[in-house]
């Protein structure tokens, strides 16, 4: 008995020794707490409290409804998204799009980084880059424009190939559906390749231009020097986005599909965001819209965790 | 505002500091019910105010003072509108609008209004027609069990109230189109059967394989985006000798309500495109193309026929008669799938109750508003909103009809003037008389009905046409529609998230999965894509949805709209 008494008293102790060593810390950094305590509170206002939102997804929502009126379903919704035929299609079709994006997305921003870091000719350089960059800016709706008309049977694409003797008669390139993923990724590329390789050119500026020096003077080609060199110096860069990314993993982009899309290639190019648009949202079914979020973001969470975890046993850098 | 709610609980519960965001929102409510009463008090007055409108349809925004219609309303009632409409996806907008419940003052909420409605958004009106709308009431007095809904509350005013009597428009609108120097070449034979129709194409085809050194198009329809997949589906229907209902074909005696999708109605016009496609008279893009895509061919003067109604194609037609070359324009026929049918081709009168404008709950001063409503109904705005000014825009003859000036008219069909002047803002989307209405003076309300008007609208090729078919208009070439009291069925309104609308959904998404690999099989290849079709298809509930639009026809043929 006192030897418990005695054992909880200490226990006790050391409890609130720990309690004071903490306020202690806390009051020796207040300036810092007070600082970030209004990012803290819009962190939980903005990101936190709209998590109620995801009530929705058990419900047979009305809008401007009260919660208490609302009429709960339980797992309908969740039954409905994962029992219909379709869902399993258009999972599909967003993680092969995602996927081709994020790899061809990648590896281009990086090459065409590589290679205008080579470029010596500043005012070439700084053209390059500027054209590679505008699409960005160009909205998907004028986008998705250009390229239906490059693609058109009497386009710009089948001209040429009509005219180098690659086909025999044009080709209706977004009538088929297996030419979508190849096709949207071109698109993505040619829009967002000059945008995404900004972010490596800042990373390489901030390598060491000594070691350059170095590596020439050991006698290294360019080719080596920007394995060897530039390639590791951004390697950090390239696992961290690379991380992010993944944590987009279902999220394949909205309009470039819902622009491009048609009929003929419906069963390529329709993603999860155009489910949820025709099955949720237009059909005023908010409930499965919700669910279907939720969906999406379990699964983009296991992926950033999985990620994180593999570049934390690879001893890379990572996001937390 | 719910979420609002849950925001100001969570922030009281969790920090103090919040207090100053609840503070904000209550504020803003402050806000808005001072400016509310103070409306209120000013009932009678025609003092300077300005309510937002928002549009469903397709137009630019624009303040209502700026064009000369809006200025001459706000003369009268001190009312100005800012005038918005949806740019981009129209059930995204309104989910949005919805989901914050931060309305406009009115919404002509076109496709979207089972939504507004299902939301609570507008307020009924039948209080504020009682006390404020003589004109309302005059105008839409027959309809009333008509705009009643089942709560019985009258929510919208719709656009389609005929006023005294029915006078049908010189011009139809659907939808089998051919290239006028097609009947020129061979005579101006009748055409009557879609293989008479795909006969002469082919035939014209043939002889001149080229126009302007560019291949001729035999045959194109606009399928190539989702929102206006109807134009290809719709046209089994109207073969068979049945007015636009949508996706059924009401029998006028049981008033069953039949889908015709999985049907012989159906797979005979696909059998005939294929085999059409076979002879390289369809033109792929038909699937592919976007709406600039396919109006740009349509003004190219190289399509042979084409098939659309023509309020799709608005733009390309007014193209092509300013281009002035009459024999590139096109001219519909009733093309039916046999002789014996008569077709429905001309809209019967009716009227759609589930296109309207209405007052919302954000709404400042509904009493202003109803008044406007109702002033904007009388007599002289209705010839306002239609004709505009006498003098200026349309002149009297000795007779007192109205007519126009070649250079009146051709202001009317302008799409710069009519922005300016406020045609293309108040002659629709506004509480108004239907189409086919006539003033007391027996003049049409809609300048186009009126037969002079119609007589100088037509040029010197449409004048030919019609000389070598001898007739007067061009609705001649149609069988008189006949009263069809449930008409139209597409107004019927599906409940959100319904079975009925679930199954339009799937039906929906499998014709246009299907229809262009039906249409451009391999000859031969037919069959096999039609029964994959029609064993996906005969998985969905075709008899639910059968029951469901016969009931509601019943219910409409015994009154109950």
């Amino acid at each position: 008995m006192g030897k418990t008494a005695v054992q909880l008293a200490k226990s006790n102790n050391t409890g609130t020794s720990r309690f004071k060593t903490f306020f202690k810390e806390l009051s020796k950094q207040k300036m810092l707490m007070l600082m970030s305590l209004p990012f803290l509170l819009w962190v939980i206002i903005f990101k936190y409290l709209p998590l109620w939102g995801w009530t929705i997804a058990f419900q047979k929502f009305k809008p401007a409804k009260d919660l208490f009126d609302q009429k709960w379903v339980g797992l309908d919704n969740f039954k409905f998204l994962f029992q219909e035929q379709q869902f399993y299609r258009v999972l599909r079709n967003t993680l092969v799009m995602s996927s081709i994006n994020l790899v061809l997305g990648f590896v281009t921003a990086i090459v065409l980084a590589l290679l205008l870091n080579e470029l010596r000719n500043v005012l070439f350089k700084r053209t390059v880059q500027t054209i590679s960059y505008l699409p960005y800016f160009i909205s998907w709706v004028v986008a998705a424009n250009i390229v239906q008309m490059a693609l058109a049977p009497e386009g710009i694409i089948n001209v040429l190939m009509l005219k180098m003797q690659l086909i025999d008669h044009p080709v209706l390139w977004l009538g088929e559906g297996k030419y979508f993923w190849g096709i949207l990724g071109a698109t993505e590329v040619w829009k967002n390749v000059g945008w995404n390789t900004i972010i490596y050119l800042a990373a390489i500026t901030s390598i060491d231009p000594s070691q350059y020096e170095a590596a020439e003077i050991d006698g290294a080609s360019r080719l080596q020097r920007m394995f060897y060199i530039t390639l590791p110096g951004i390697k950090p860069v390239i696992v961290l986005i690379l991380i992010m990314n993944l944590g987009h993993i279902l999220e394949s982009g909205f309009e470039a599909q819902y622009l491009l899309g048609n009929g003929m290639n419906l069963d390529y190019s329709e993603n999860l965001d155009i489910f949820v648009l025709k099955y949720g949202m237009q059909m005023n079914n908010f409930g499965l819209a919700t669910a279907a979020g939720m969906f999406k973001t379990l699964v983009s969470f296991i992926f950033l965790i999985a990620a994180n975890n593999i570049a934390k046993r690879m001893g890379e850098s990572r996001l937390y | 505002m719910r979420t609002k709610k849950w925001l100001q609980t969570g922030l009281a519960v969790v920090m103090a500091s919040a207090l100053l965001i609840v503070g904000c929102s209550n504020g803003n409510n402050a806000g808005g019910k001072n400016s509310e009463s103070g409306g209120e008090n000013s009932e009678v007055s025609t003092e300077p105010v300005t309510f937002t409108y928002f549009g469903f349809g397709a137009n630019k925004d624009v303040m209502a003072s700026d064009t000369t219609i809006g200025k001459k309303l706000q003369e009268q009632t001190g009312v100005d509108w800012k005038m918005e409409n949806v740019v981009g996806d129209a059930s995204t907008k309104s989910g949005v609008m919805i989901a914050g419940g931060d309305y406009p003052d009115v919404i002509s909420p076109v496709g979207e209004l089972a939504k507004f409605l299902d939301a609570g958004a507008y307020i009924p009106l039948n209080d504020l027609i009682e006390k404020y709308g003589p004109n309302i009431k005059r105008v839409y007095g027959d309809y009333m069990n008509k705009i009643t809904n089942e709560d019985g509350n009258i929510y919208i005013l719709p656009f389609t109230a005929n006023v005294n009597g029915y006078l049908s428009p010189p011009d139809p609108s659907s939808t089998f189109w051919m290239q006028r120097r097609v009947l020129k070449e061979f005579g101006y034979p009748q055409v009557k059967t879609l293989d008479q129709y795909f006969d002469l194409i082919e035939k014209y085809q043939a002889k001149y394989p080229k126009i302007d050194g560019k291949d001729t198009i035999g045959f194109v329809t606009f399928a190539g985006t989702a929102g206006e997949f109807y134009t290809i589906t719709n046209q089994p229907m109207h073969l068979a000798g049945y007015p636009n209902e949508g996706s059924v074909m009401v029998d006028m005696e049981s008033h069953e309500a039949k889908l015709y999708q999985g049907t012989d109605t159906e797979k005979r016009w696909l059998a005939k495109l294929n085999e059409m496609n076979g002879k390289g008279l369809v033109d792929p893009e038909t699937f592919t193309a976007n709406k600039d895509q396919y109006l740009a061919k349509l003004t190219s003067g190289r399509v042979l026929g084409y098939v659309n109604y023509s309020w799709q194609v608005n733009d390309a037609t007014t193209n092509l008669r300013t281009a002035g070359n009459d024999d590139l324009r096109y001219v519909a026929l009733p093309i039916l799938y046999d002789e014996g049918i008569k077709d429905a081709y001309v809209d019967p009168p009716s009227f759609v109750n589930n296109r309207g404008l209405g007052i919302t709950v954000s709404a400042k001063d509904p009493v202003r508003i109803i008044k406007y409503f109702d002033n904007l109904l009388t007599d002289e705005n209705q010839k306002l909103v239609q004709w505009g000014e006498e003098g200026v825009t349309y002149s009297k003859n000795a007779e007192g009809r109205m007519v126009m000036s070649e250079e009146q008219l051709k202001n009317r069909n302008d799409n710069d003037f009519k922005r300016k002047y406020g045609f293309s803002y108040f002659d629709y989307e506004w509480p108004r008389y239907g189409d086919n209405s006539v003033y007391e003076d027996g003049n049409a309300h809609v300048p186009f009905n009126q037969p002079e008007v119609a007589a100088i609208n037509y040029t010197e090729g449409d004048k030919a046409l019609l000389k070598a078919y001898n007739l007067k208009t061009f609705s001649d070439f149609y069988a008189e529609p006949v009263e069809r009291p449930w008409y139209p069925a597409w107004s019927i309104e599906k409940e959100p998230g319904s079975p009925e609308q679930l199954f339009s959904q799937r039906a929906g998404d499998l014709q246009q999965k299907y229809y262009p690999r039906m249409v451009l099989a391999a000859p031969g290849g037919f069959e096999a894509v039609w029964n994959e079709y029609l064993a996906e298809y005969n998985k969905l509930d075709v008899k639910g949805y059968e029951e469901f639009m016969t009931n509601k026809v019943k219910a409409r043929v015994e009154g109950k709209w």
